[in-house]
């Protein structure tokens, strides 16, 4: 097979090139592209539809199609976007609060470095201080590069972006837009790549990367719709898939499909994960869905209660109450629910109907309505019933500053990579800017290599590998289901390795997790038709969950200290000097996961105890 | 009998809502512009009907076209200052604003709810009607046929009026956009479930038959700029209601009726139909269950033949 | 004050929920199956599909992903009307219906994938044609990343609600114009287009008002069940109304839709009402005199006079002074910016 060049043809209105005797490739979208790639010789050794492109992202989050829109920008590649959904119903969109940038807007006194040491802090120092620096100092650029593709940021008194206070911020440098800031964010970006002609996959799932052990060839992945299973041949691969936060299943504030997709994929290929212990606890996410009653209720002034009625954080945080920090408060509401005080659901309850209606309709409107439409309990007349819920993942693909892993071509960005810069608990707004920041990174880096190197043969298993596994889910008895394990998993994790984690729980959680792993094997997808099977598409990212799990745990076992959102009872102080340092997991030849170390950045800060 | 009077513009009355002792119920008539032409029948007919239910009608003064929202086209707050005119008419009698329009209602509703929703906006509607020395207050109910029939008369009192019930009648019930959407426009009641309409045809002995297209829209408002999709609309609706074999559509919305009776022919050939299916506007049928002749409805007047026994 | 033991108050009702079946390639048309489910307090349409689909039917196919309102997957039609299946609790729809039973159908409009799957990509083409990005002003957004472009509240006022939209595809699932003429672009493109067109960082205004009328703008009926559906509450049908305000203001003043604006806006001001019967030559011009005539000959047919002129209403001459007035604000507000 020879390579391919990519001239580009500028007339044509771009389509991704596929292998003419099976021209049935549903559901790419190409709009407004221009170029084509040219056809190359067919590859006649593989017997199905076979793409190319210069460039393939997976997962349409704001890190994904930043990165895709840096690449397509570069008007001479092809470039696109492989999504489970949409782009724009990605996960990026829920987020609400802000993005941080140090533009000094409403504080003039603020700067890039000020961003940067809360970052740090933040992070309980074990984010890496030179990672840190490049996002803190790049942020202002790529928010005011995301406003002049037409995000609506809210505007100061004089026409500037608005910035609000944040927890953990020194200034407020929050960037936002009411609450929907990254849904402004992500719709932008979606509309800019229709604009420069990205394509998109959409409800396309990948299987399995596909690399030499060198170098990144592309994916196997197949479509939704058809059920068919494509290769897709690519210089350069970003997996921006998001983070794994429904590890957690029911705990968790996190879209179905946050499932760490891209995260199980790199390490199935051999890449390493790091730092994947920790997982940030938002503490009052609904009852029965996780969606998050953010803390402006608790600052207008609403009480948490036990069953009993008690306002207990009077125990836990007697001057600052409600309004203490985020993991203290959780950690308050676990306790009261281990012992017994929770109700009928285990749920407590965030009051505010000592508010009065009034104050609730005039200063809570959208939490009301939240609580109304998601729960069917209206605040001004009950207790809002929550629990403490999963937020984010800081742990993730190993990457350096750029993107790129120890494959050549293989990138990660977002909430799928750990670089890091969010350490063991990440700061309120630099979830957007990370994805901002190291989303671009990794589409510019990917640029430069994709120009540099020709695309290389396609290795012959690919494909049969991945068929083997779609096919392997249609066997086993039958008797376990993809729901019955994944609650299963959300279970174990919840109460095993969540807010509270100690030896004991987690070697036994290890156990569970390897019996799951044996319910997997004999369970099988009763769903047999091709078309949009969304058994298969659970099956697939369930297997995926169980492996971060047992990363996830094992990494948890082993770091014997607390710290940021990490909190072992056996070992509840932070310890700088045994653990000052990353955890590294690889698959190791065995099957599980190896664990090694690496070192902390440290260029400025030196570590404290991080107080608020 | 109704009496309709012009109102003397310059008293002011406090405002009523609840039926005064003798009964009967008095509303400030807004009629918008669809009783135009042949339709201007439809004020005998509303008048003779409420007449038999002591509702009585008091025209407001000076009262103009809503617009239909057609002027928003041009200008927003041409149709906030014109619309919140007419309301300021019945404020000033006092009593609750009636159109038997289903557009006008949607229309100065809406009027009515964003000049609540928006002092600043309000605030400004009054400096433009100030020099004519009109002050609109934001105070009075809005009310259409619909309501004052299953809920300010009642059912029971409906009820006691019917002396012809419907009895075997399959009728097709058909509320159109106007009144059901969007839902917040008034919340007289459920805008998914509505059920005043049935309410009142079950009052009146009829049989409900449901059928398909009962939510589609008639079409009426797109017919000048794209007559071709109007009717398809309006053909839509009428061949879900035929699926059904009612005997008749009845439609408390005088706009759909146009469209239902009038357009119908050109409607059903436009999209290759033949088949006449009589469709009545509300109170005539409210007026023949409480014994008023097809004379006195004026039915020869419709396109489409009323060959039904009633 | 001492503490209150808390009872939460849970509700629930055995239920029959209705969901249509379908899939493309196997079956000739759509089925209904009835899945018997214990409806509570706090349960929405999404948990009740999920219930069903982990606990009866692992085969039941729907979308969903954040279950916060934000995604837009999950748009269903429950008892018929459009609704994002997560944001919208079960229990409080079967009291309004007392039926015990609800009926869960997919999105109108679209064709059917599988179950309440349908292919969204007709909408997702539509809004494509419509130029749904922004296409930098160099008057506004400056060349370099060191500022952002300045843009007052008040401008960003005048489109933000519209960037709430989720494109969940309610509106277009709901709309009555797009039911009746596939072609027609549907609420959620126009409005999206009206949200850049009126940025005033964008410099593509004039080709998206002929891409909104290439597509339709004049075919909506302003039936208003897309305010009625949308679930952040974005209000297509008005911005709709005022992207024709738009494209009128730009100077395309040609079409059937805004000669009838004017002629209302003209014929209210003279007669306090709008002259009907000769709407048909003021929109289509002479094409129109034939409607004229058949309506004309029906009344003649019916005892009725035909007329060709409208009354002056009593009391409309305040009306004139109105739009004088609403005209002077306009300009100003024009001259503001």
């Amino acid at each position: 097979m020879t390579s391919p060049s990519f001239a580009g043809d500028q007339d044509k209105v771009g389509e991704p090139q596929f292998d003419q005797k099976h021209n049935d490739i549903t559901n790419v979208s190409s709009v407004g592209g221009r170029g084509e790639p040219d056809r190359g010789e067919e590859p006649r050794s593989l017997s199905h539809a076979m793409l190319t492109y210069d460039i393939l992202i997976v997962g349409s989050g704001g890190a994904g199609l930043y990165a895709a829109l840096e690449s397509r920008l570069e008007e001479d590649l092809h470039v696109a976007v492989l999504t489970k959904v949409y782009p724009t119903r990605s996960h990026t969109g829920a987020a609400q609060g802000g993005v941080n940038a140090a533009l000094g807007n409403r504080d003039p006194t603020d700067t890039w470095e000020q961003h940067w040491f809360d970052t740090i802090k933040g992070s309980d120092y074990l984010a890496d201080q030179d990672a840190a620096e490049l996002m803190c100092r790049e942020a202002p650029e790529v928010v005011r590069e995301l406003e002049h593709w037409g995000a609506p940021f809210y505007r100061t008194e004089d026409g500037r972006i608005a910035q609000r206070p944040f927890g953990g911020a020194s200034k407020p440098r929050a960037c936002y837009a009411a609450d929907k800031v990254g849904h402004i964010m992500l719709h932008t970006l979606y509309e800019q790549g229709l604009r420069h002609g990205v394509d998109y996959f959409n409800e396309w799932v990948t299987l399995n990367l596909i690399h030499d052990g060198q170098r990144c060839m592309g994916v196997t992945a197949y479509s939704i719709r058809t059920g068919r299973l494509h290769t897709i041949q690519a210089k350069a691969v970003i997996l921006a898939t998001g983070g794994h936060g429904r590890i957690y299943w029911r705990r968790t504030s996190n879209a179905y499909g946050n499932t760490g997709d891209g995260s199980a994929i790199a390490y199935r290929a051999g890449l390493p994960l790091k730092d994947m212990e920790f997982v940030q606890f938002h503490p009052t996410g609904l009852r029965r869905s996780g969606i998050l009653v953010t803390e402006g209720a608790r600052g207008e002034g609403g009480h948490l209660l036990n069953v009993l009625g008690e306002r207990f954080m009077a125990r836990y945080a007697p001057d600052k109450m409600e309004l203490g920090p985020r993991d203290l408060v959780a950690r308050a509401i676990e306790t009261e629910v281990r012992e017994g005080h929770g109700g009928p659901d285990d749920e407590l309850f965030l009051d505010l109907t000592h508010l009065g209606k009034d104050q609730i309709i005039e200063r809570l409107p959208q939490i009301r309505q939240l609580c109304i439409n998601f729960e069917g309990v209206d605040p001004v007349e009950e207790p809002i019933p929550i629990k403490p819920t999963v937020h984010y993942s800081m742990g993730g693909v190993h990457t350096d500053i750029n993107g790129c892993t120890p494959i050549e071509g293989v990138y990660a960005a977002g909430e799928t990579a750990c670089v890091s810069v969010h350490g063991a608990n990440r700061l309120g707004g630099n979830s957007l800017l990370d994805i901002l920041v190291f989303g671009r990174r990794a589409g510019r880096h990917a640029v430069g290599y994709a120009r540099r190197i020709k695309l290389g043969p396609m290795p012959q298993g690919a494909y049969d590998e991945a068929e083997r596994c779609l096919e392997e889910l249609m066997e086993g008895d039958g008797k376990e289901t993809v729901a019955g394990i994944r609650s299963d998993l959300g279970q174990i994790m919840a109460t095993k390795a969540g807010i509270y984690r100690h030896a004991a729980g987690l070697e036994e959680a290890l156990g569970d997790l390897e019996h799951l792993k044996d319910r997997y094997r004999r369970m099988t997808i009763k769903d047999r038709s091709p078309v949009f099977n969304t058994e298969m598409l659970a099956a697939l990212e369930l297997r995926n969950m169980l492996t971060l799990a047992e990363v996830l745990t094992l990494g948890a076992l082993a770091r014997t200290e607390s710290r940021g959102a990490h909190f072992r009872e056996d070992f509840p102080q932070r310890d700088d000097e045994g653990w000052l340092k990353h955890t590294v997991a690889r698959l190791g030849s065995d099957g599980r996961p190896a664990l090694s170390f690496t070192p902390v950045a440290v260029s400025r800060f030196a570590p404290e105890a991080r107080t608020y | 009998m109704t009496r309709i009077h012009t109102a003397d513009a310059g008293t002011r009355t406090p405002f009523r809502v609840q039926p005064e002792m003798s009964g009967r119920l008095t509303y400030a008539f807004y009629s918008g512009c669809c009783f135009q032409g042949a339709d201007a029948r439809f004020f005998d007919i509303l008048t003779q009907v409420f007449g038999r239910l002591d509702v009585d009608l008091q025209l407001i003064p000076d009262a103009v076209c809503c617009g239909a929202g057609v002027i928003e086209e041009r200008s927003e707050l041409a149709s906030l200052a014109i619309n919140a005119r007419n309301l300021a008419g019945a404020e000033r009698m006092g009593l609750p604003f009636f159109t038997p329009c289903s557009t006008c209602f949607n229309v100065i509703s809406n009027v009515q709810k964003r000049l609540a929703e928006d002092p600043r906006l309000h605030d400004q509607v009054n400096r433009i009607l100030a020099p004519d020395g009109i002050e609109y207050r934001g105070e009075g109910r809005l009310t259409h046929t619909l309501y004052i029939l299953a809920q300010d008369v009642g059912l029971e009192k409906l009820g006691e009026r019917v002396t012809h019930p419907l009895h075997g009648l399959r009728v097709g019930s058909f509320y159109g956009c106007h009144t059901r959407n969007p839902a917040d426009i008034q919340g007289y009641e459920s805008a998914d479930n509505p059920t005043s309409l049935e309410d009142v045809l079950r009052v009146l002995g009829a049989e409900i038959v449901d059928y398909d297209t009962r939510d589609n829209c008639c079409g009426y408002h797109v017919a000048w700029p794209n007559a071709d999709l109007s009717k398809a609309m309006t053909g839509q609706v009428l061949q879900g209601a035929k699926k059904q074999e009612v005997d008749l559509m009845v439609t408390s919305c005088p706009l759909c009726f146009k469209n239902l009776d009038g357009v119908q022919p050109k409607a059903l050939a436009a999209t290759g139909r033949d088949f006449q299916l009589p469709v009545l506007y509300l109170p005539e049928l409210v007026g023949l269950a409480c014994g008023m002749s097809p004379e006195d409805m004026k039915l020869d007047f419709h396109v489409v033949p009323v060959n039904v026994r009633l | 004050m001492a503490p209150v033991k808390i009872t939460p108050k849970r509700e629930s009702l055995l239920a029959n929920i209705r969901v249509q079946r379908f899939t493309s390639g196997k079956d000739r048309s759509p089925y209904f199956d009835n899945f018997k489910l214990e409806v509570e307090t706090g349960m929405t349409v999404l948990a009740a599909l999920r219930k069903i689909k982990d606990e009866q039917d692992g085969s039941l196919t729907f979308r969903a992903f954040c279950r916060s309102a934000i995604c837009g997957s999950c748009t269903v039609r429950v008892n018929g009307r459009s609704v994002l299946a997560c944001s919208t609790q079960l229990l409080p729809i079967l009291k309004d219906f007392r039926k015990g039973s609800v009926t869960i159908a997919p999105m109108a409009n679209l064709p059917v994938l599988r179950d309440l799957v349908v292919d969204i990509d007709p909408v997702i083409d539509k809004l494509a044609k419509m130029h749904p990005y922004l296409i930098e002003s160099p008057e506004r957004v400056p060349e370099a990343l060191e500022r952002e472009s300045l843009m007052s509240r008040d401008e960003l006022n005048a489109f933000d609600y519209m960037t709430d939209c989720i494109l969940c595809g309610s509106c277009y699932s709901a709309c009555s114009s797009v039911a009746a003429d596939p072609s027609y672009a549907g609420p959620l493109t126009i409005a999206k287009a009206y949200r850049f067109s009126i940025d005033v960082r964008d410099s593509f205004r004039g080709i998206r008002d002929q891409a909104a009328i290439d597509q339709g703008l004049w075919s909506c009926v302003q039936c208003r069940k897309c305010i009625k559906v949308c679930p952040k509450d974005t209000r297509p049908a008005d911005t709709i109304r005022r992207t024709r305000k738009l494209t009128i203001d730009d100077g395309i003043r040609d079409t059937p839709g805004s000669r009838r604006a004017k002629a209302y806006v003209a014929d209210i001001k003279r007669f306090g009402q709008v002259n009907k019967p000769m709407l048909p030559v003021v929109v289509f011009g002479t094409k129109g005199w034939e409607a004229i005539e058949v309506a004309e000959a029906a009344l003649t047919k019916q005892g009725l006079e035909p007329t060709r002129r409208v009354c002056k209403l009593p009391g409309q001459e305040g009306v004139e002074g109105i739009f004088g007035r609403v005209r002077a604000i306009e300009d100003e507000e024009e001259q503001g910016r």
